[in-house]
């Protein structure tokens, strides 16, 4: 060893060997450092408006916990993923708390059901008595085999924001309206070639079928949807191939009265400004964003439920959708579902969500309060709070699973095609292309049991 | 005259021992260990079973991977028939001594390169908007008939991203053209005009024999580039995760990028990431043999 030191003084430049040195000390120097001990409880979450909320109520509740007091951490989307699940896969530092939001939310559940990150609540939400506090059908997304694995922010239902100069001005009674088949057919006179040059520049309906949360709205309006809650893929379902096929003529063929423009970028946003959309689905957090997002359609804008798909069935749906966790990391798993409780039962926290963000609660004990009632000038008026609140029972459950994505893939591969067949056939009505939506979702469905049929650890549960 | 000491035996590897460290550490364990996680399903490291060959024979009758082989074959012939032709066009006008400006309009060329893969993403998906973009709008205008809402994003999917990716590389490609084109000897060519060859014989016999070299490389590089195809189609198609409609934009490395951090398969994505080094270290073995002549006279 002797020798060894002395051969790389002899080998160096005095300069080479200082630089070494001091390198190798620091290295050294850093590497004794004591870590800084987290102290507290920690929540990671993605949203700014709900890290404001939680902290300004931080002071409360370190007045209760003195000795665990809140620390709350705002982090981008995909980095709040990748951290999360670094976590639990290779057990990286976590928070005792993480906000999720439902497209980060499948993977979590990918593996065996005790090897989830976070902590089970099922029997938790129970032992405090709190299992029917909330909506069912809001734990849905954040439930796997059976088990809940967090707490809903927001119900989140649909309702149809429209154009109510535009309608009004066309003389049309949305009263009138119970299904789809009355909509378009009350509504046609909105579909119009505004400028003389033959192609279409206002539609009654606009939606993003590229978008993949948009078929989800309107498949488990209609009672299909992805999977069942035990995870089971129903893709080629009675319920999906009758709405598929009703997609596909209204967005494509000689019928089409569909329009098709990304309402989350700046284009379709000016799109909804000049009128080329009439009326888009719209979940309680969208409807908050319309008044931020499109300042000169005040006065301008009504909601309404969603036409049904037939007489006396839903008129709501769900889109998007965030959650608490308590993470198995927590080293104070019962403070952290303390702070869950305070944060997502808390009747202020349910006000301030709405005035911030107009998501409304599934706490079922908020759903009388007053503010719902307040009417909106931006609404033309209406108590916006209370229709979405009305809608919430209504709400259709969103099963999660690890292969949402795929599911949600396959099907708009399947209304693309399907677009393209009826475009090449001509057909009009659904019934007309409800073999070939058979067909195709037959393929899809099988496609995607052969996914989960190869993953060892869920196929435990898909028969 | 200086005397100097002999470098004890060990010297030569205390000044590797960084890079083999790092080497080691971040390039030889992943690659094992991507190789052994192809063998296994994963959920995360710690949860872990051996299946076989079961990731890789699953690959055999995955529709979605043969997909993503399909498009990723179609776009990396697509480039390579497009982007090394269009780039050589685009030296030979730079290269022309009577043209004024050139040094601008090889920044103008060059200047996509810049800005990155996502940027043009970005851009095109503005430009190829259906009833908003530039695209669309002009055309509109200057041409009545045209339809303002002309799907070139839905509807062409190949040639959008084509189209993106042309407008991304053709500037790189041109400059190491470019670069070729003046090195080409003048008196060659002075002597092929004397001995009354015209351009296109100028340009057959002399030229292209002597960039030929530059264009084997920057035809490999296009291969290999467009085998890895991800970021364009990830922006262009953000609302589909890089699918587009159908599949048609879905690339080998996005279903990787999918099946491992979307849906949390490590094992499955690792036997895609090997199935396309294969193809890889095939096409540069290929490229290898085509070339071995030019190598063996060089």
């Amino acid at each position: 060893m002797k020798s060894f030191f002395a051969g790389i003084v002899r080998t160096l430049s005095p300069g080479i060997s200082l630089v070494l040195g001091l390198g190798i000390i620091s290295a050294v120097i850093v590497a004794l450092l004591p870590l800084q001990p987290r102290g507290g409880i920690e929540i990671w979450l993605g949203d700014g408006n709900h890290a404001n909320l939680y902290r300004a109520l931080a002071p409360e509740w370190n007045r209760r916990h003195p000795d665990l007091p809140l620390t709350v951490s705002l982090i981008s989307g995909p980095a709040l993923q990748s951290r999360m699940l670094s976590g639990f896969y290779s057990g990286t530092p976590l928070p005792d708390l993480i906000e999720v939001e439902r497209g980060q939310i499948g993977q979590v559940f990918a593996g065996p059901l005790q090897d989830v990150g976070f902590v089970d609540l099922t029997d938790l939400l129970a032992r405090d008595g709190l299992a029917h506090e909330m909506d069912s059908a809001s734990y849905s997304p954040w439930t796997s085999r059976g088990r809940i694995f967090g707490l809903p922010r927001g119900a989140h239902p649909v309702m149809l924001a429209y154009r109510s100069d535009l309608v009004e001005a066309a003389g049309i009674d949305v009263k009138q309206i119970e299904t789809w088949d009355d909509y378009f057919r009350l509504m046609r006179p909105l579909l119009q070639d505004l400028d003389g040059d033959g192609y279409i520049d206002r539609y009654p309906l606009t939606i993003s079928l590229t978008n993949a949360s948009f078929s989800e709205i309107f498949l488990i309006q209609g009672g299909g949807g992805y999977f069942d809650g035990m995870g089971n893929p129903l893709l080629n379902s009675d319920a999906n191939v009758r709405i598929v096929a009703r997609l596909a003529t209204w967005y494509a063929g000689p019928g089409r009265v569909i329009g098709d423009i990304n309402m989350y970028t700046g284009a379709g946003l000016r799109l909804l400004r000049e009128g080329y959309a009439v009326a888009i689905p719209s979940a309680d957090w969208y409807v908050g964003n319309l008044p931020v997002t499109l300042p000169s359609l005040a006065g301008k804008i009504k909601l309404m439920p969603l036409p049904a798909w037939e007489r006396g069935g839903r008129r709501t749906s769900a889109n998007g959708g965030t959650m608490i966790g308590v993470t198995k990391a927590s080293k104070h798993p019962e403070i952290a579902w303390e702070l869950a409780k305070f944060l997502y039962f808390s009747p202020v926290i349910a006000r301030q969500l709405y005035d911030l963000t107009h998501i409304v609660s599934p706490v079922k004990s908020t759903w009388g309060a007053s503010y719902y009632d307040r009417p909106e000038p931006y609404f033309c008026g209406q108590p916006v709070g209370r229709l979405l609140q009305q809608a919430i029972p209504d709400i259709p459950p969103r099963p999660s699973s690890p292969y949402l994505s795929s599911a949600v893939q396959l099907v708009n591969s399947v209304i693309t095609q399907l677009m393209a067949i009826t475009d090449r056939q001509g057909y009009v009505r659904p019934e007309q292309a409800a073999g070939d939506a058979r067909r195709l979702l037959d393929e899809a469905q099988h496609t995607l049991l052969d996914q989960i049929h190869r993953n060892v650890f869920q196929a435990q549960a898909i028969p | 005259m200086s005397s100097r000491r002999p470098h004890p035996a060990w010297a030569p590897w205390l000044f590797l021992a960084p890079f083999l460290l790092f080497f080691a550490a971040f390039g030889a364990w992943p690659l094992v260990r991507s190789f052994m996680l192809a063998f296994e399903q994963t959920f995360g490291p710690r949860t872990t079973v051996y299946v076989g060959t079961l990731n890789f024979r699953f690959l055999l009758h995955d529709p979605l991977f043969w997909a993503a082989v399909r498009n990723t074959a179609v776009f990396t012939i697509g480039t390579l028939v497009v982007q090394v032709p269009v780039a050589l066009a685009l030296a030979l006008l730079l290269n022309r001594p009577d043209l004024r400006g050139r040094a601008l309009f090889r920044l103008i060329f060059f200047s996509p390169t810049i800005v990155g893969s996502i940027f043009v993403g970005v851009i095109f998906s503005l430009l190829l908007e259906k009833r908003s973009g530039l695209v669309n709008t002009v055309l509109h205008a200057a041409f009545h008939s045209w339809n303002p809402d002309f799907p070139w994003v839905d509807g062409f999917v190949m040639p959008s991203l084509l189209i993106a990716s042309l407008w991304l590389s053709v500037g790189f490609n041109m400059s190491y053209l470019l670069a070729a084109l003046q090195n080409v000897p003048g008196d060659q060519l002075d002597a092929a005009a004397i001995d009354g060859a015209n351009a296109w014989q100028r340009f057959r016999h002399v030229t292209l024999p002597a960039i030929q070299p530059v264009i084997g490389i920057l035809v490999l590089l296009t291969v290999v580039g467009a085998l890895q195809l991800f970021d364009l189609p990830f922006i262009l198609y953000a609302d589909s995760f890089g699918n587009g409609p159908n599949n048609a934009a879905l690339s080998i490395v996005t279903y990787l990028y999918q099946t491992g951090f979307r849906s949390g398969d490590l094992g499955y994505a690792s036997a895609i990431g090997w199935i396309l080094t294969i193809i890889l270290v095939l096409i540069a073995l290929g490229y290898r043999w085509l070339t071995r002549e030019e190598d063996a006279a060089a």
